[in-house]
């Protein structure tokens, strides 16, 4: 319990604060403006959710390796390096979970979750933000892994989420971009095929964060040179 | 001057020869040729290409300028906190060089190494596809076009870049930088208050309509001006030619505002 505690204060303060400014931004673009109607406004809450805490998230767990300076430490540790690295990011992605379904039950309560006619469900619907969290933040990790800098894990995050922003109909033109779409609630083409796209993101994640963690069991590659 | 032209220099090599600076974009390319639909494939078709080469290029910088932007901003968002982070920042502040020198010279520096394979992917193919058209005067457009709107953009992403992360950690910069991204630059004045298609627009949206006459690939969008019922239209009078050069010193203005910013805050810190 004290190492979880270390690693929740480690994780830093964008780990607390990207979250809840996440969801209030969302909430912000939301009733910035009075919607023509009460759908679009319910789209944009959900794509809060569906987009913006998401994003929080994974940047943050790209920025997980590389901040520790004293690493050959962390290494001689009887705790694996790779572990109080999964532990921190389990303490990023379950405090985002925390807040998500936070807002979520806000939004469920005051009635604006059945507004968005493709909200799927007050339980599958969860989905809408777990699916696209855990596999844009296992994308950060094993980025961070395989580049450990920061600054390139977090750039490729934030690439991969605008480029499904900017040209959304074209990434979803085939079956595998519609599968990895990260946005399939809000802004998805398919609906049919919205479980498949939740699946396919959920295990994206699992088998990249695996991927990163096999990648970081080689301990001389976190000591070599690294890419500042 | 000196100080500065040495940290130019160094800043400029030191960020050139970092590998991720040229893995970030070449990914981002890759990633963009595979989803379809963009100009890198669409400029090489006879059937889809725009048929007037200042179109294509044009519609190639807009395209090249939104996405890898973002990729420039998220690179350069460790480089001033870095030196602090290191223990070098008060090696240098030691030296007699001046930290507004140093200061200037780091942004330049590492905004325009950070730029290079930018320019490399936008003159590469700017320059296949005037070979493929057989019409040379697509490059002087595209050189007009990365001057005009590429550099003033990516400058003002820079110094944010550089700024930003001294209030605020770096990751919370990015997710930020790249939500402002989104919301300044594309997203519909009719959605939500945006600060796209105003003076303030980082992808150049006088520019590309008043000096390029730019309305999209087909013709069909508009870039810049009031749009009918948004809220902040004040700040989107009808483009002309002198309203692009002012929206271009805005942009300039803007990061020399935000350098200073940044330069006052860390001189603050230091006493």
């Amino acid at each position: 319990m004290t190492l979880w505690r270390y690693e929740a204060r480690r994780a830093g303060p964008a780990a607390v604060l990207g979250p809840p400014l996440a969801v209030a931004l969302g909430v912000a673009a939301a009733f910035a403006y009075p919607e023509p109607s009460d759908t679009t406004t319910a789209r944009i809450l959900l794509g809060g959710l569906e987009m913006a805490v998401p994003l929080a998230a994974a940047v943050v767990c790209s920025a997980l390796i590389g901040r520790d300076p004293a690493r050959e430490i962390q290494l001689a540790a009887p705790t694996p390096y790779r572990i109080t690295l999964l532990r921190r990011m389990i303490v990023v992605l379950a405090w985002t979970a925390c807040v998500a379904a936070l807002a979520a039950a806000v939004l469920i309560a005051t009635g604006w979750w059945a507004r968005w006619p493709q909200n799927h469900g007050l339980v599958a619907g969860q989905l809408t933000w777990l699916a696209p969290t855990v596999g844009l933040s296992g994308l950060g990790f094993a980025a961070g892994a395989v580049l450990r800098s920061p600054a390139a894990a977090g750039a490729i995050v934030t690439t991969v989420w605008a480029i499904q922003q900017f040209f959304g109909p074209a990434v979803q033109e085939h079956r595998p971009g519609r599968l990895l779409y990260l946005f399939a609630t809000t802004r998805g083409e398919s609906p049919a095929e919205w479980t498949a796209n939740r699946l396919t993101l959920l295990g994206a994640g699992a088998a990249l964060i695996a991927f990163g963690l096999l990648l970081l069991g080689r301990a001389e590659r976190l000591i070599s040179e690294e890419d500042e | 001057m000196t100080a500065f032209r040495a940290s130019v220099r160094y800043e400029f090599r030191m960020q050139v020869r970092k590998r991720s600076v040229w893995i970030v974009p070449a990914l981002t390319l890759v990633l963009f040729v595979l989803i379809g639909g963009s100009l890198l494939r669409d400029l090489f078709d006879p059937g889809e290409r725009p048929l007037d080469p200042r179109t294509g290029v044009v519609g190639l910088a807009v395209q090249l300028h939104a996405l890898l932007s973002i990729g420039f901003g998220c690179l350069l968002a460790d480089r001033m906190v870095r030196d602090d982070r290191l223990g070098v920042a008060p090696i240098l502040d030691a030296t007699p060089a001046s930290p507004g020198a140093r200061l200037a010279g780091k942004y330049l520096g590492a905004a325009a190494a950070t730029a290079i394979p930018i320019a490399v992917a936008y003159f590469g193919f700017a320059a296949a596809y005037a070979i493929d058209i057989g019409q040379q005067v697509a490059m002087a457009w595209a050189l007009a076009a990365f001057a005009v709107v590429i550099v003033p953009g990516l400058l003002l992403v820079a110094a944010f870049a550089l700024a930003v992360p001294m209030i605020m950690p770096a990751p919370l910069f990015r997710v930020l930088f790249v939500g402002y991204w989104l919301w300044g630059n594309i997203v519909s004045p009719e959605m939500m208050p945006t600060l796209a298609r105003t003076l303030f627009h980082p992808l150049g949206g006088y520019p590309l309509d008043a000096l390029f006459d730019f309305h999209g690939i087909d013709g069909e969008d508009t870039w810049a001006g009031p749009v009918a019922g948004a809220t902040l239209n004040v700040l989107r009078p009808e483009p002309t030619p002198a309203l692009a050069w002012l929206s271009i010193v805005l942009l300039i203005a803007v990061s020399a505002a935000t350098l200073a910013g940044g330069h006052a805050l860390r001189a603050r810190r230091i006493h």
